[in-house]
């Protein structure tokens, strides 16, 4: 039972404050004897998970930003000292913007239409948007690859039907780095819309119309609004997901369009310069959090990821 | 407050409903239906569910395409004209408010979408919520609205672009009663002040007798009759009728001259008209009497042996249960504090007026 004592639940701190003002009143024992409690430390695992393979690592690659190769600042000061860098960074940002503005305007008529379709249909898109998800990412990639090369399917095919007499460049710039990351994230982009948009009353549609709104007017002005939770869902975990990407761009990429992940993963393999590496990867964390800071200021987090009602 | 209202009034539109039908693939919601709503009328659909009572109130609304049949309004053809030209306003069971928008913002809605200049949609909304009294409640969102004050709002989207008919569909199933008689009265009172024809759906016959100047009632996606409130329940055509609106004695049997011969007992009652079908005797609680056995029954009067079984104070008068016989129950409403006081257990006789009772055949509809 000591672990009662390291994690009590919510409901064991909040009884034993409320207790505190009125002791004297008696109180009914409680019956589920401790089975809350009991069923809390089931979290226990995955906490001790987290805090041995992601807690104590980051506090290590913390550290390490700060004392490799000697204590002080200096990983730091190179990084924002050098613009070389911080185009690296702007970079990463750029992209996973683009990527989710990407993803939104194909992943919202996507999942507009599951809702539209009946269930043969509705499964059949389903399982479109998750087999991706269900192969590796370095296949896809590598798939990618062979479909966008000067030699590659898509270049080959417009060549043999006349559309085109010099391949298209696609691949090794930031076109191939939309296509292929754009793909991957698609999943994230469109079930989240497509939850919210489930719940949506379409009745409220109907109404607007009755009441003299055209069918688009009735879509933008009542439909879409009521849809928003989904698509700022869909927009952070696609832009967050995004910033951290690492094989996509550094197969599908050219030289200008390098992001951080690849950035840190040179310095880490190529140089070993792991304080550099680490100060990057703290870098990164620290502004995306700030840039979620800055989001939460304007929107309900808890509320758009499902937290609260 | 009356100002207001006289703001918002508008001439409402007549309604022409020509045969309409609506069939699934296997079923048929609504069967050559015909209906002609005055303009300025208030109407009531009347019907059990699955009646199509909805369904012919979506049809003209245009929610819902009819397989065959013409919706006039005002004399023009609009069955194939879309919802949100039809310039009809709507208020569903379900309010259907737009939780995104505050209470001001839903009733400006309609207006916004017919481009009316910002300072008229500021007008305009000040009174429709004046109307229903909700003007100090314009910041609240509907999630903040009790189901009444929902309602309320609904119909205050629903006057404020004064609309050529105002549409309900079961408005106030969802409240509870005390607040649905409140509302009943609301809405007829925006309808004598307003002036627009209002077509209203309702299952519940005591609203539908209370509020319409119409009823129409319908069954198994037909109509069954159309007439006032009073028609209906002094005048029903069938036995569906009688029996879904009002309570009713009813004895089957066959009508012969001035005679109906019930089928059961072969009593040999006396009836106001002469005719020769199967049918059913209609006789409402009210007109049935009660009188101790072995006094004086007034000339023309039918009269039934019975025991008393049950008697209720329902404060206005009394409603009493009299056995007959062969076992059957017939209901009587006599008033409170008459000549005679039924006891329980004891004989009664029952009389009425033979004028009083009606037959229906069984099948009006083979009548053309």
């Amino acid at each position: 039972m000591a672990c009662q004592v390291t994690v009590p639940s919510t409901r064991e701190r909040v009884s034993a404050h409320d207790a505190d003002p009125a002791p004297a009143a008696p109180r009914p024992p409680r019956r589920a004897g401790g089975l809350l409690d009991r069923w809390g430390s089931l979290v226990l695992p995955l906490v001790a998970f987290l805090l041995v393979v992601f807690v104590l690592p980051l506090a290590f690659v913390l550290a390490q930003s700060f004392t490799e190769p000697e204590p002080g600042l200096q990983n730091y000061t190179d990084f924002f000292g050098s613009p070389v860098y911080l185009d690296v960074l702007a970079n990463t940002f750029r992209i996973a913007g683009m990527v989710t503005v990407v993803t939104l305007l194909l992943g919202f008529p996507y999942a507009y239409l599951m809702t539209l379709a009946g269930p043969f249909w509705r499964g059949v898109l389903m399982v479109a948007v998750l087999v991706p998800f269900w192969t590796s990412l370095l296949i896809r990639t590598f798939a990618w690859v062979l479909m966008l090369s000067d030699t590659g399917v898509i270049n080959t095919v417009l060549r043999e039907i006349g559309l085109i007499s010099e391949p298209l460049p696609l691949l090794r710039n930031l076109t191939g780095v939309l296509i292929g990351m754009s793909q991957v994230m698609l999943p994230f982009a469109v079930l989240p819309m497509y939850a919210t948009m489930r719940s949506v009353d379409r009745r409220l549609v109907q109404a607007a119309e009755g009441l003299g709104a055209t069918p688009l007017q009735a879509f933008w002005r009542v439909y879409a609004p009521l849809t928003a939770p989904g698509v700022a869902a869909a927009t952070l975990l696609v832009f967050v997901s995004s910033l951290g990407f690492y094989v996509t761009p550094a197969l599908l990429g050219g030289p200008g369009d390098v992001m951080i992940g690849e950035l840190i993963a040179k310095q880490l393999s190529g140089v070993l310069r792991w304080g550099f590496a680490s100060a990057l990867a703290i870098a990164l964390l620290v502004v995306t959090g700030l840039l979620l800071a800055l989001v939460a200021r304007f929107v309900d987090l808890r509320r758009m990821l499902g937290g609260a009602r | 407050m009356n100002e207001t209202i006289a703001a918002l009034a508008g001439t409402g539109a007549s309604i022409d409903v020509q045969g309409i039908s609506k069939r699934y693939r296997d079923t048929t919601a609504l069967d050559d239906v015909s209906l002609q709503v005055k303009a300025g009328e208030f109407i009531t659909l009347l019907g059990a569910s699955g009646s199509g009572k909805s369904t012919l109130l979506n049809i003209i609304a245009g929610f819902i395409e009819p397989t065959s049949g013409r919706i006039e309004v005002a004399g023009k053809d609009i069955t194939t004209v879309p919802p949100y030209k039809r310039d009809l306003g709507m208020v569903f069971q379900h309010y259907a408010l737009f939780p995104h928008m505050d209470v001001w913002e839903n009733v400006a809605f309609p207006l916004r979408r017919r481009k009316v200049a910002r300072a008229e949609v500021e007008r305009q909304v000040r009174q429709a919520l004046d109307v229903v009294e909700l003007g100090r409640l314009a910041k609240r969102r509907p999630s903040e609205l009790s189901g009444g004050q929902q309602q309320r709002v609904a119909l205050a989207r629903a006057i404020v672009f004064r609309p050529r008919a105002l549409l309900m569909d079961e408005p106030l199933g969802a409240l509870d009663k005390r607040l649905r008689e409140q509302l009943q009265l609301e809405i007829k009172r925006l309808h004598s002040e307003l002036g627009t024809t209002f077509v209203f759906v309702t299952h519940d016959q005591e609203e539908a007798l209370a509020m319409s100047d119409r009823i129409a009632v319908l069954r198994d996606g037909a109509l069954v009759q159309v007439g006032t409130p009073e028609e209906l329940y002094e005048r029903p055509s069938s036995r569906y009728t009688a029996e879904f609106l009002g309570e009713s004695n009813i004895f089957t049997g066959h009508h012969r001259g001035a005679r109906f011969i019930d089928a059961t007992t072969k009593a040999d009652l006396a009836v106001g008209e002469t005719g020769d079908c199967a049918g059913a005797l209609v006789l409402r609680p009210e007109h049935a009497h009660l009188a101790a056995p072995g006094s004086d029954i007034p000339i023309g009067h039918n009269v039934l042996n019975g025991v008393v079984r049950d008697v209720i104070y329902l404060g206005s008068g009394l409603r009493v249960e009299v056995t007959l016989p062969d076992g059957r129950a017939i209901v009587s409403r006599p008033a409170a504090r008459g000549r005679y006081t039924p006891e329980p257990g004891t004989g009664v006789l029952v009389h009425w007026h033979a004028e009083r009772a009606l037959v229906v055949p069984d099948h009006p509809s083979v009548a053309p």
